[in-house]
């Protein structure tokens, strides 16, 4: 008999056919995704990029897509994205943004994450209610850097412990404005956080922890007689030329640049992620080798309740969607992360703190020596949890963004303009 | 005869199909990406707009609270409309003057036409970008210019001032847009009739008199176009203000746009009924605007030549 070509084809190309809709479903791939910020921290792209490798190979025939972003882009393409049910699995989050947790969007990860290697504060910083919604990554503290070699040039000498008395503080910025140099670089422009550095930390050490929160929550006046001279003593600071002109306009890299670079600044209050930029190569605005860079406190407020206090906040985090399909899957993922070795990795790498449990002096390599510092600086410290921008919340944030750490710092606001606009804000959001 | 008329009938009935079948897309899309949006909006400014369908009626709530208790909402408003009614002047006479002194070909006059007109092509975000360095307080050209010519006193950081920052953005949208009038005008006056400008010179008509008498009641049509143009444009500005000032300093630019964006994707809340509240407000607001401005401004009598 002889076989029709035709038949014989089209057995051939059914048998391929079969074949390879049977090969696709054995290796059937279950797809999780993540959007991040940090599109243009190499190192904490690294980071993340090699505990998806890690989890991956421990979990075959899962993949991980990850897509990076800015941080406005990122807020933006999830606010709309959450309501259109298209959000990816995990995404980046910052622990005040408690919208995502009253629209029941986070999944809660009391249960399942691996919260005996998380800083206990951490893990507090993303309990509201009775669930626990983040895993905090990253985390800083507000330090006041500067530059030794400036600080010899104008005749003043610190304190062992690296603080200087209300007075002290004062004639410091006084000898290095007479001296040309810029005293406290700073800027703004592209931040609504780091100018209320030099307001909200002295407000801290006057008024102590209770106080100050209350002071947050609107349970405390802004009129309140301890604030006022707090804020007069930073109006003297401002008002003595502090800060540069350009203060409102500066970006945050270009203050990192100001300071370290060109035309160079004695102080510089930064978030304790000053390193990530800093530390990189100088053509890629890293500071200029052997740059002599010091950590120092803020003065030590008269009368003040806490002067040993200091703001840590909890920075970038990684939350599961509630909507997610595979939200066991997706908490995996961070738990390859929340790892004391990851803890350590990612200060030695990204140079950035973290909410995991990490010995900072035990870091060694290249900048040891400035992680020993900051462990020594951090001794005896009783911190803060949150910044104000974390706590306050509507038309008491923004106004604290325009208020307190633009216009005030500026030195176009006075002290009672400043308060009577901060106590009006808390007082229309209390009712 | 019936029958020839009936097939005339027939021959001039309209073709209902057809011009359906051409005309649907276009409603579809303007339906789409027009109509719905602005119904959605009013809907929504009636609503406290959650995600996941939660969404309430809250009646006047919105528009009470904006009107009566959001003192940014004001701020937003006073910025934008001395925006919207100073850059229309500046940028309509500035493009009168440009195009009159084309159309009176000086020296040099294609090369002037494309340097003037350039701006006009740049966009917003790179517009932004590079005033902010000519702008800067340390070593922008602005204030290096100033100090060129001993003139330090002057320098100040012209966008970290809420004295000085509004009007240095009205600045750099005049020096945008006024290119764009000078086109528009510059034909305007070239089609202009020869016999009526012939005429004004054979009376010994000023060149003054003949710009305010014949020129311009000519172009009134044109120059209310501009004007109503750039209005709206004004009105409605955002990318300028996001990418220089972010409303700041104390709100000295925040505009309507900016405030929205800010209350719908900054603020932490998924609440869309509030912001949509402010853009229905703002919407009426353009509307009586555009309907006021022209009204005042147009003419009155019909021009004979």
């Amino acid at each position: 008999m002889i076989r029709s070509p035709v038949r014989t084809l089209a057995a051939s190309v059914a048998v391929s056919l079969l074949a390879l809709v049977t090969s696709a479903s054995a290796v059937a791939q279950t797809k999780l995704t993540l959007w991040s910020h940090w599109a243009d921290q190499d190192s904490k792209v690294a980071f993340v990029t090699d505990a998806v490798k890690r989890f991956e190979a421990k979990h075959p025939g899962v993949k991980v897509e990850i897509t990076w972003y800015q941080k406005p882009q990122l807020y933006a393409a999830l606010k709309t994205a959450l309501r259109a049910h298209q959000a990816p699995d995990i995404f980046y989050a910052e622990n005040d943004q408690t919208e995502y947790i009253d629209n029941g969007f986070l999944y809660d990860l009391s249960k399942d994450l691996n919260w005996s290697a998380i800083e206990p504060w951490a893990k507090q910083a993303w309990t509201f209610g009775k669930g626990t919604y983040g895993f905090p990554l990253e985390a800083w503290t507000v330090e006041l850097y500067y530059n030794r070699d400036l600080m010899n040039k104008i005749g003043v000498t610190l304190p062992e412990n690296g603080e200087l008395s209300q007075a002290a503080f004062l004639d410091m910025v006084k000898k290095a404005k007479a001296a040309g140099i810029t005293p406290i670089v700073q800027g703004v422009g592209d931040r609504p956080y780091p100018g209320a550095f030099l307001v909200h930390e002295p407000l801290l050490r006057k008024l102590g922890k209770a106080d100050y929160m209350k002071l947050l929550k609107g349970e405390l006046s802004w009129k309140d007689p301890r604030v006022i001279e707090t804020l007069n003593y930073v109006k003297q600071i401002v008002d003595a030329g502090a800060l540069p002109k350009a203060y409102t306009s500066i970006k945050m890299g270009e203050a990192h640049y100001y300071f370290h670079t060109n035309p160079g600044g004695l102080t510089f209050p930064m978030g304790s992620f000053y390193p990530s930029r800093a530390f990189n190569a100088p053509d890629k605005g890293g500071e200029p080798p052997n740059f002599p860079l010091g950590l120092m406190s803020f003065p030590a407020m008269d009368g003040g309740k806490c002067n040993n206090c200091k703001t840590l906040a909890a920075g970038g985090s990684f939350v599961v969607n509630a909507a997610s399909k595979n939200p066991k899957l997706a908490v995996a993922l961070l738990n390859e992360m929340a790892t004391p070795e990851m803890g350590a990795r990612w200060v030695k790498e990204t140079l950035v703190q973290t909410g995991i449990k990490t010995d900072m002096s035990a870091i060694k390599g290249e900048h040891a020596d400035y992680f020993k510092r900051l462990a020594d600086a951090s001794r005896g410290i009783d911190y803060f949890v949150g910044l104000p921008s974390q706590i306050l919340q509507g038309q008491p944030k923004e106004v604290f963004a325009q208020v307190m750490n633009t216009a005030f710092p500026a030195g176009l606001l006075s002290v009672k303009d400043a308060t009577d606009q901060m106590e009006a804000a808390m007082k229309a959001a209390s009712k | 005869m019936k029958r020839a008329g009936a097939r005339e009938d027939a021959g001039l009935r309209t073709p209902w199909l057809a011009l359906s079948g051409f005309l649907l897309p276009a409603l579809v899309m303007y339906a789409a990406f027009t109509a719905y949006p602005v119904a959605r909006t009013f809907w929504n400014a009636f609503h406290k707009v959650l995600p996941n369908g939660n969404e309430t009626w809250v009646g006047f709530a919105n528009l009470r609270a904006i009107l009566n208790n959001d003192p940014t909402f004001w701020k937003a408003v006073g910025n934008t409309l001395a925006w919207a009614l100073v850059s229309p002047v500046l940028e309509v006479s500035l493009g009168l003057l440009l195009a009159l002194a084309l159309y009176a070909r000086i020296p040099f006059a294609r090369f002037f036409r494309i340097a003037w007109f350039t701006p006009v092509l740049i966009s917003y975000v790179v517009v932004g970008i590079l005033w902010m360095w000519i702008y800067n307080y340390d070593w922008g050209v602005a204030n290096e210019l100033l100090r060129l010519v001993g003139l330090d006193a002057w320098t100040r950081p012209w966008l970290g001032n809420p004295a000085t920052a509004l009007p240095a953005l009205i600045f750099v949208t005049t020096w945008m847009w006024t290119g764009f009038n000078m086109v528009v005008l510059l034909a305007a006056l070239s089609s202009l009739p020869s016999e009526v400008l012939e005429a004004a010179e054979l009376d010994n008509c000023g060149w003054g008199r003949k710009l305010w008498f014949v020129i311009v009641p000519l172009v009134r049509p044109t120059i209310l176009n501009l004007i109503v143009l750039s209005f709206i444009g004004k009105m409605k500005i955002f990318d300028l203000v996001w990418i220089t000032t972010h409303g700041g300093p104390l709100w000295s630019t925040e505009t309507v746009s900016t405030y929205v964006y800010k209350r719908a994707f900054d603020w932490s809340t998924f609440d869309l009924g509030y912001p949509s509240a402010i853009a229905a407000i703002w919407f009426v607001f353009v509307l009586a605007g555009v309907l006021i401005l022209t009204s005042l401004l147009r003419s009155r009598e019909r021009l004979e030549f």
